[in-house]
């Protein structure tokens, strides 16, 4: 077909078949409570009516052909030849689940088989959707991060003279700038759908692996997030989907007998919250079992004997590395292994990750996610030839320091800072530097985060940047509180360093 | 002046498609709906020339729109958008009251004709 329109109807495809499905599903998902009901039979009958006659229209025939062949499975209760059971709904689950793969399958082999058509129609109509190389986005958010910094250098030149004419070109590229820079963080948006449509026969997988029965609802797929921050979330969310599937949801034959409906559910739901994306994973299992969590941190010492362990303490005692390992924690604490790993990496592209649960009840998981990739004001600090920079917002001030400076309390070095002593952690020490030694004189960054006040000593200090900061893969033993890499204008690396969690 | 057009159906796909092959011969479309009752509402304010209608829809059936536009007026022109396999309910609509039906996949000479064919009718 030659029709330039083509691509055009080829995107709207993409797009209704996947709400539609997702509708779908979620119609579903209600029909299994209300098994009697004969408008779900209806709607489901509409999605997929729909989606034929799409298919037909561009010609998808083995996606007609299934399509058909689900709407006359559907017929027979629409006829009244058949009472939907339970086994006959989870089938037709799996077909909506089939039909959504070979909808994404019809679209990617257009893909593939579109380029002498396209360049034959090129010219002739442009096409209002194109694939861009991610290597080619992030190059140009590189780019970005770069005209920031050298922003700055500009700015500082300029704000020498307010009225001379340097001054007024760089107000003009600045405004362009930050137009700029919220063209291409949006150029790099993409629909939650691309993870969230593959959860639901994951998780029916997940459940019968392991002898469960459950339905899964998701919603909020159509919301949109920075391509680098939607691919670190498969991996946390089909971690903590297993656990609540192994640990979170009991066995029909408990939950029957503590008043449960015998199919446990699961919600995986987005929604927006002003300039984040919130996803909750929900399960309506056992919850977590608090006391027994606390009883532990107490014997492993990371609790206080008297000390209570409420919601807020819960994921943090959970979430420590090694703690949640334990087989017997998992065994009693409704909750599985790991949790430190998924809370890290969540945390390296700027989420935060909250737990609440209710006993008997079930968990609820709220991971708060930035919808653009961070620019994050930071100061550059360097040890030796290498760099690191650290977010502002916990920076309260810098002091000069000498070795004469130390004091000594209670076995730890300190420093006087406006009449207050506060500790000192030397940046070369936390990072195992080997290199040159010290300059005598150096700076210490005086930061607050979670109440306390550290000051930190580094080599030198070489001012503020506007960072774009990249998540990390984290080797092996990589530090926790190193959560990101940013390159700096003259080109090099550095590392980000989260203040907050060093303390 | 370009004879203005209401097309009604539940795919913005479809909605698309028969746009493109309308305004490509000179209509105007003049409005879209994507369920049955906005069909009613849509045609009570713009008062089209012609309404293509979809069978399958939310709300209110395309069928039942058909009834609700021709007691409001007998003139009406509605051209129904069938699937394969629906002649019944094609049938059906026909007695509601529709002039003259298409099937889907759409090809354009088919839907034009049939478009001439109701606004000469």
């Amino acid at each position: 077909m030659t029709d330039p329109r083509r691509a055009r109807y080829v995107a709207l495809f993409a797009a209704e078949s996947r709400s539609l499905l997702a509708g779908g599903r979620r119609t579903l998902a209600a029909w299994f409570d209300a098994p009697e009901e004969r408008a779900p039979a209806e709607e489901l009958f509409r999605v997929l009516h729909t989606i034929k006659g799409m298919a037909a229209s561009l010609a998808f025939e083995p996606l007609v052909a299934a399509v058909h062949d689900a709407e006359e499975e559907l017929a027979t209760v629409r006829r009244g030849e058949r009472v939907p059971d339970r086994p006959w709904m989870v089938a037709l689950e799996r077909t909506l689940d089939d039909l959504a793969l070979r909808c994404e399958r019809a679209v990617a082999g257009e893909d593939a088989t579109a380029p002498a058509e396209a360049a034959a129609s090129r010219g002739a109509a442009r096409d209002t959707v194109v694939r861009v190389d991610l290597d080619r986005l992030d190059a140009l958010l590189e780019d970005l991060g770069s005209l920031l910094t050298a922003r700055q250098e500009l700015e500082r030149h300029a704000a020498a003279d307010g009225f001379s004419p340097v001054a007024r070109s760089a107000v003009a590229m600045s405004r362009r700038l930050d137009a700029l820079q919220d063209r291409i963080l949006d150029v790099r948006l993409a629909p939650l759908a691309e993870v969230f449509e593959r959860l639901p026969p994951l998780v029916r997988d997940l459940a019968r692996q392991l002898g469960k029965d459950v339905t899964v609802d998701v919603t909020g797929e159509e919301l949109e997030v920075d391509r680098t921050i939607l691919g670190l979330l498969p991996e946390p969310i089909l971690h903590l989907l297993r656990n609540a599937i192994d640990h979170g949801i009991e066995t029909p034959e408990i939950r029957k007998a503590n008043g449960k409906r015998p199919a446990g559910r699961i919600a995986v739901q987005a929604r927006r919250e002003r300039d984040s994306v919130v996803v909750e994973l929900s399960d309506d299992g056992r919850g977590v079992d608090v006391d027994a969590v606390a009883a532990r941190a107490r014997a492993l010492g990371i609790l206080d004997e008297d000390a209570e362990l409420g919601t807020d303490g819960l994921l943090g005692v959970l979430a420590r590395p090694g703690f949640s390992t334990a087989a017997s924690v998992t065994e009693v604490s409704g909750r599985g292994v790991g949790l430190d790993a998924v809370v890290a990496r969540l945390q390296s592209v700027g989420a935060s990750v909250g737990l609440t649960t209710v006993a008997g009840k079930g968990t609820v998981f709220t991971i708060r996610l930035p919808t653009r990739l961070g620019i994050v004001r930071t100061l550059v600090a360097a040890i030796g030839d290498e760099r690191y920079v650290m977010p502002l917002t916990h920076v309260g001030e810098l002091v000069p320091w000498e070795p004469e400076q130390a004091q000594q309390e209670g076995g730890r070095s300190v420093i006087e800072v406006r009449g207050e002593l506060v500790p000192v952690l030397d940046l070369r020490r936390l990072l195992l530097f080997r290199g040159a030694p010290p300059p005598r004189r150096r700076p210490a960054v005086i930061f607050e985060a979670q109440g306390v006040r550290i000051a930190l000593l580094a080599d030198q200090v070489h001012g503020q940047v506007d960072a774009v900061i990249q998540p990390i893969d984290r080797p092996k033993g990589m530090p926790r509180w190193i959560t990101g890499a940013t390159v700096l204008g003259d080109g090099r690396p550095a590392l980000m360093l989260d203040l907050a969690s060093v303390v | 002046m370009a004879q203005r057009i209401l097309i009604c159906d539940d795919a913005i796909f479809m909605r698309t498609m028969i746009a493109d092959i309308l305004t490509g011969a000179g209509y105007e479309v003049v409005g879209e709906a994507e369920s049955g009752l906005q069909a009613v509402e849509r045609y009570k304010t713009l008062k089209p020339d012609l309404v293509t209608m979809d069978i399958v829809m939310p709300d209110m059936g395309g069928i039942d729109a058909v009834r609700a536009i021709v007691a409001i007026d007998p003139d009406a022109k509605i051209l129904m958008c069938s699937a394969m396999g629906q002649q019944q309910l094609v049938v059906e609509a026909v007695q509601a009251g529709a002039k003259d039906f298409v099937v889907k996949p759409f090809q354009p000479a088919r839907v034009l004709e049939a478009v001439q064919r109701v606004l000469a009718g």
